[in-house]
């Protein structure tokens, strides 16, 4: 059946309130582009719907000590931003990916994540950015890392009266390198078969700092730890990113099934090609940036 | 040469403003007073005995006018072989059979309304791959046939054969030989519009059908049909196009939603709409038919071709529908693309318990060019000819026969060979293998008219009012191919007008002449002919009528100056320059004499003739109007297969330079170049639109495109899963218009609606070959074919 | 079915609209204020027939929820013509053009490009493309509709 309260509440407090208020009944839409086409798909509508479009507070991204992002920044304007761009470019790689302008224009990062799809696009980058979720809720504000935040397929931390307000990621973040591939049949409008995000720090031309994460080759966004480790203090080669990319499509690391999408002997052939393609390429953008 | 005004130059869309404006009313946007929303209930089960169907909770919702089942409706079979019935009753037999159909006063009750119903199934053993369902012991998607005789194979009773020369010999004269299996899958047409029809019976049973078919008269035929079987034999039937969203192929059979549509109003005495979503677009509108082609070819020493021989498998799903005829399209490439004296093919039809296929642009001719192109490349690389070359070797000529008896007037073939070669750099960037390649394809299709009914004509009336507007009445329908603005350029340029004093209306039975159908690339070929005829009638006319009245109208001006001007010296005129109706013309709003098109005194505007042709007085008045129902001289094919069933035919070639990752197989189209013979560009800019829509589909045909089917089921139906190309993923085209102006044509002109999608899948695949030396033989091209093959050749 | 009163400004009118709480932008235009022009090709924000604009950006409207719209501005294909009744360069453009066959998919890419013309009165082809890439079309294979869009973007200077 197709019918619901709407409610929008001015602030987080108000929303808090209304999600303790209706307790399960309650569903949180952000920019709703994952709540509309489900309830369009399913023929349903939760029975009440929180919409925390209107808390204007939770749209910013700023550089303190470290990169905060609200969880109501959308995808656009990640996609805009110079210093996304430049300093966490995987983050922006994965952003401009998502959907269409329209989908951007509306879509959140909070809401991408909190979704917890196994292809979200944003959810790799912020697994090589070492992001920290904020999350607020009756009992005050906590954070996890979000290598801890996603439980599994469609599924987070996150408890039904929280809203995840805003993601941090650390300053020194800024000394690494960073990119993120979407790989797909067609160049938008698209879920990815197989996500790859590289971060990675140099010192000369030694890794001295790596981060590999992997979508949809598991049933959460996953680092690919056992890759990282191969690949910490060796020097930036061909043979040794070769290595890891083998590494990290192999069982170590990922559990790849077959989908519509994708086989999974496909999936692992992308990830030993593309972990290397984005290590050069976070690799570059470090360079670039000193040039300039 | 004559010069024209309009014929040939790119005049703007602009009697189509409504579709930049949002005021163009499509299906979707139509309403009717009191209608009501239909939906329908679909199996979901491949092949399943209905036990049970429940559906008092459906009917008890508050605003549901009505839920039909199989029970209630008469058991009357539909469908090209008579297969299937509108509502199942016993057996589905595909996964989107229609079980049941709601009428309700909302599209959200009509849709909870299907939700309530429930069916209880028993399943049966179903078949899904064709080769399979040919076996002896398959399971039997239908038991009996339309006449209620049992059935024993799944084998359709469509002998799909034609054969040509001696094969034997023809095997034995021949150097070389090639022998490939290539393969092809569903696509869907992808209409931006969903299928949607409104259904309005009157008081007297007569029936007004709102919809987007592009064989108006062709429904009728069917519906008539239909209706004689269910107590409304000799009521009459309106069929009514709205602006229609894309067709591609979609609208040329009556669809069983059509049916259900019409069964809704009739019980509920109101106008009910039918609007598919998008996921029943993907799940229950029959796409392009699917085939396995063996195809072996074998050419002499000089690399002159021997013979063609092909057979084909086509999956034809439960049920049929325009996709098992397409044999009789590829039988064209396949007997008549190139010079070759032996053919033999073979097309089997088998029926699955998956979906069943219709019609999509290009007809067949895609699928079959694709075998056809493939086998060219491997033959030339069997006997060391360039693959260009070779194709020149064997290219159509103007004049020519074919084996299918297809007369081969203009044929640019040559020309656009040479013209792809030229533009991909062929000899220099051909045979490398170095990761980028060229491949190049070439196409027949008819360009005249296809006469596949008994009839292949078109009817235009036109007729003038008093103040020069012209309103044309086409029996096509628009589906956005620019029709408006070209038969308007045509009418302008035959009568003497311009284009925005012509008013169209398309796609209305109860107005227009009938017409064959607006498919097989046929409608500015004949309604431009049809339109020339009817307006050098209509021209007629107008020259008689200006006879009477031109003297009469000058005499009068002279007269009226005088008055007012005393000192006015009257000319000394000569009324003989237009005593006739052969000595006067019209060209942009004006009549004047042939001898003296400047003339001072005898140039009056085409409005003021017609004025004074119609307020004359007393028993005199006379109005313009004409028309011309063009029906060519050509043949249906007969018993052999053979007959040239098009007035002419256009031909094209494509060529494709491709950069293959080895690493990941992805495919990178760096140059893309459609060459076409269109006789005559009508409207250049118009034309290039039709080749660029129908190659940029071919490029998802070749590389991206297909409906995935499992156990019967669509598994993708939807955008994001469907892979349609996107404005992101761009493909360079150049394309390269060659006018070999077509006697037959109107002003020179040849049809080109789905020319462009025919070579493109296959110039891919040859291109991807010559890149990085792996035939990819089953559409689409996906990296991960590439890659596997790539790995098998190390 | 609980129903919700919206006020907005629509192509430069203050309207409201009281409909069910659960309808969308797009079919609160197209039912209750008969604005036809946004098509519905899918109903889920993947094919962009339905594109409109809001406060300034293009959004599906399918997507949007129709109490989200209180207080805002959006634009429909409806009040793209200026005033007088001319068009608008790129409504002139996709005519002269052949930006537009069918036209199922016009409305949306006409919005999508005002939204993009608007925020960057010359764009790159590849700005272009990336604001179209949510509005699929069968029939032109983009190429003429970006011609038309550049030559807007010429004209419009
Ligand atoms: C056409 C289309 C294309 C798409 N393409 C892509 C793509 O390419 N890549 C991709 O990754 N995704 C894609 N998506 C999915 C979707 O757009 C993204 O996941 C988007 O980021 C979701 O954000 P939203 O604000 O719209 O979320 P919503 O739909 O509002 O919410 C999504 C979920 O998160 C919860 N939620 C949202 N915000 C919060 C919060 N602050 N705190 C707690 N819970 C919250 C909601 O309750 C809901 O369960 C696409 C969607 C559509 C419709
Ligand atoms: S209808 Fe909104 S994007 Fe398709
Ligand atoms: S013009 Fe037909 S879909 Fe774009």
């Amino acid at each position: 059946m197709i019918d619901c309260d709407y409610l929008r509440p001015d602030n987080l407090e108000e929303a808090l309130g209304l999600l303790k208020e209706h307790g399960p009944r309650a569903t949180l839409i952000a920019g709703g582009t994952d709540v509309m086409a489900k309830i369009r798909n399913t023929k349903k509508t939760p029975e009440v719907l929180v919409s925390i479009r209107g808390l204007k507070d939770l749209k910013y991204i700023d550089k303190r000590s470290g990169y905060h992002i609200g969880a109501l920044t959308t995808h656009r304007m990640l996609e805009q931003s110079e210093l996304v761009k430049a300093e966490l470019s995987a983050l922006h790689d994965g952003a401009s990916r998502v959907g269409s302008v329209q989908v951007r224009n509306v879509a959140t990062l909070g809401g991408n994540i909190c979704n917890a799809a196994p292809s979200a696009d944003t959810a790799g980058p912020l697994l090589v950015l070492d992001a920290l979720v904020f999350m607020e809720g009756p009992e005050g504000i906590r954070s996890v890392p979000i290598t801890e935040f996603f439980t599994g397929t469609y599924k987070t931390v996150l408890k039904k009266d929280e809203v995840l307000t805003e993601i941090k990621i650390p300053g020194e973040m800024e000394h690494f390198g960073s990119a993120y591939w979407k790989h797909s049949r067609r160049k938008a409008m698209n879920l990815p078969i197989l996500g790859i995000a590289v971060s990675l720090k140099l010192e000369g031309e030694i890794i001295s700092d790596v981060r590999i994460a992997l979508t949809v080759a598991a049933p959460t966004p996953v680092r690919a730890n056992k890759a990282e480790d191969f690949l910490k203090g060796k020097a930036l080669s061909d043979e040794a990113l070769n290595e890891a990319g083998k590494i990290a499509a192999s069982t170590e690391c990922c559990s790849l099934r077959d989908s519509l999408r994708g086989e999974a002997w496909y999936r692992g052939e992308i990830i030993e090609v593309y972990v290397p393609r984005m290590a050069r390429l976070a690799a570059e953008r470090i360079a670039q940036r000193r040039s300039k | 040469m004559p010069d024209h005004l309009f014929v040939g130059k790119s005049v703007p869309r602009t009697i189509e403003a409504d579709k930049v404006t949002g005021k163009a009313v499509y299906i979707d946007d139509l309403k009717r007073p009191g209608m009501l929303y239909g939906k329908i209930l679909y199996s979901n089960h491949a092949h399943a005995r209905i036990k049970s169907i429940d559906i008092s909770k459906a009917k008890q919702l508050e605003g549901v006018r009505t839920v039909l089942t199989g029970q209630d409706i008469p058991d009357v079979r539909v469908g090209f072989l008579k297969d299937q019935t509108v509502l199942k009753k016993d057996v589905v037999r595909q996964y989107r059979d229609e079980v049941a159909a709601v009428a309700a006063i909302s599209p959200e009750i009509a849709e909870e309304a299907i939700s309530l119903i429930k069916v209880e199934y028993e399943k049966l053993p179903a078949v899904f791959d064709p080769f399979e369902a040919m076996k002896q012991e398959s399971p039997l998607v239908h038991e009996i046939d339309a006449r209620g005789r049992p059935l024993k194979s799944n084998i359709l009773p469509l002998p799909w054969k034609f054969e040509t020369g001696d094969m034997e010999q023809a095997r034995e004269d021949s150097v070389y030989t090639s022998k490939d299996t290539v393969s092809t899958t569903w696509v869907n047409q992808c209409c931006m519009g969903t299928s949607g029809c409104i259904a309005e019976f009157d008081q007297n049973s007569n029936l007004t059908l709102y919809d987007q078919t592009n064989v108006i008269f062709g429904h009728i035929g069917r519906i008539t049909e239909y209706f004689s079987q269910i107590g409304l034999r000799g009521k009459k039937i309106r069929v009514v196009n709205p602006v229609v969203g894309g067709s591609f192929g979609t609208k040329l059979d009556t669809d069983i939603y059509e049916f259900i549509a019409i069964q809704l109003a009739l019980k509920t005495k109101k106008p009910v709409r039918i609007l598919f979503d998008r996921e029943e677009e993907f799940q229950a509108l029959p796409p392009r038919q699917p085939a396995v082609f063996t195809i072996e070819q074998g050419c002499d020493k000089e690399g002159k071709l021997i013979f063609r021989h092909c057979e084909a498998i086509l999956d034809n799903g439960a049920y049929t529908s325009w996709g098992a005829t397409t044999p009789s399209v590829m039988m064209m490439p396949m007997s008549s693309l190139y010079r070759v004296p032996n053919v033999y093919f073979k097309a089997t039809c088998v029926y699955t318990n998956n979906i069943y296929a219709q019609a999509m642009r290009g007809y067949g001719n895609p699928q079959a060019t694709f075998a056809v192109e493939t086998s060219m490349d491997t033959l030339a690389e069997e006997a060391g000819i360039d693959p260009a070359e070779f194709r020149l070797i064997n290219r159509n000529r103007p004049g020519d026969q074919t084996p299918m008896k297809l007369k081969i007037t203009s044929c640019g073939l040559e020309e656009c060979i040479k013209a792809v070669k030229e533009k991909l750099n062929w000899d220099e960037k051909q045979g490398k293998q170095n990761g980028r390649g060229v491949g190049m394809a070439s196409l027949i299709h008819v360009a005249g008219g296809a006469r596949v009914t008994k009839s292949d004509g078109h009817g235009i009336m036109i007729k003038l009012d008093e103040y020069g507007h012209v309103d044309v009445i086409e029996s096509g329908t628009d589906q956005g191919q620019g029709s408006p603005t070209v038969i308007s350029q045509i009418v302008a340029e035959a009568l003497g007008v311009r284009p925005e004093d012509v008013f169209l209306t398309f796609g209305d039975t109860a107005l227009a002449l009938w017409d064959a159908g607006t498919h097989a690339s046929r409608h500015t070929f004949m309604a431009g002919n049809a339109a020339i005829g009817a307006c050098a009638k209509a021209k007629r006319q107008i020259l008689e009528m200006a006879v009477e009245q031109m003297p009469k109208i000058i005499k009068m001006g002279l007269k009226r100056k005088k008055r007012k001007d005393p000192e006015f010296v009257e000319p000394d005129l000569d009324f003989g320059l237009i005593a006739n109706p052969e000595d006067l013309d019209i060209r942009d709003r004006m009549i004047f004499p042939k001898k003296e098109p400047d003339h001072p005194y005898f140039n009056l505007p085409l409005a003021q003739i017609l004025q004074n042709g119609l307020l004359v007085g007393t028993g005199q008045s006379k109005v313009v109007m004409a028309e011309e129902f063009y029906d060519p001289p050509t043949e249906m094919l007969n018993w052999e297969m053979k007959g040239n069933l098009s007035m002419t035919y256009a031909f094209g070639a494509s060529g494709v330079e491709v950069e293959v990752d080895e690493q990941t197989g992805e495919v990178k189209i760096l140059n893309l170049i459609a060459a076409h013979d269109v006789g005559k560009a009508m409207n250049p800019t118009l034309l290039l639109g039709q080749i660029y829509g129908a190659a940029y589909t071919g490029v998802g045909y070749g590389l991206t495109e297909e409906i995935k089917v499992r156990n019967g089921r669509v598994m993708n139906p939807s955008f994001r899963d469907y892979q349609m190309l996107t404005a992101m993923d761009v493909v360079p085209i150049e394309v390269v218009i060659i006018e070999p102006i077509d006697e037959a044509g109107p002003y020179g002109a040849k049809g080109v609606g789905e020319p462009g999608l025919v070579p493109t899948a296959p110039a891919i695949a040859n291109a991807v070959y010559d890149a990085v030396g792996v035939r990819i033989t089953d559409l689409p091209i996906t990296p991960e074919k590439i890659l596997t093959a790539l790995k098998e050749k190390k | 079915m609980k129903k919700v009163s919206v006020s907005f400004t629509l192509n430069g009118n203050t309207v409201t609209a009281e409909v069910p709480v659960t309808w969308t932008l797009l079919k609160t235009l197209r039912e209750y204020f008969e604005l036809t022009g946004a098509k519905e090709g899918c109903g889920v924000g993947e094919c962009g027939a339905c594109t409109v604009i809001l406060d300034g950006e293009a959004v599906n409207s399918c997507l949007c929820p129709i109490p989200e719209v209180e207080g805002k501005s959006v634009t429909t294909i409806e009040g793209l013509a200026n005033e007088d009744g001319t068009l608008h360069p790129l409504q002139e453009a996709f005519l002269k053009n052949n930006g537009v066959q069918c036209g199922f998919c016009t409305s949306g890419m006409l919005m999508s490009s005002k939204a993009l013309l608007d925020q960057n009165p010359d764009p790159t082809e590849d700005d272009i493309r990336t604001s179209i890439a949510g509005n699929f079309c069968r029939c032109t294979g983009y190429v003429q509709i970006v011609e038309s869009i550049e030559m807007a973007a010429k004209e419009s200077k």
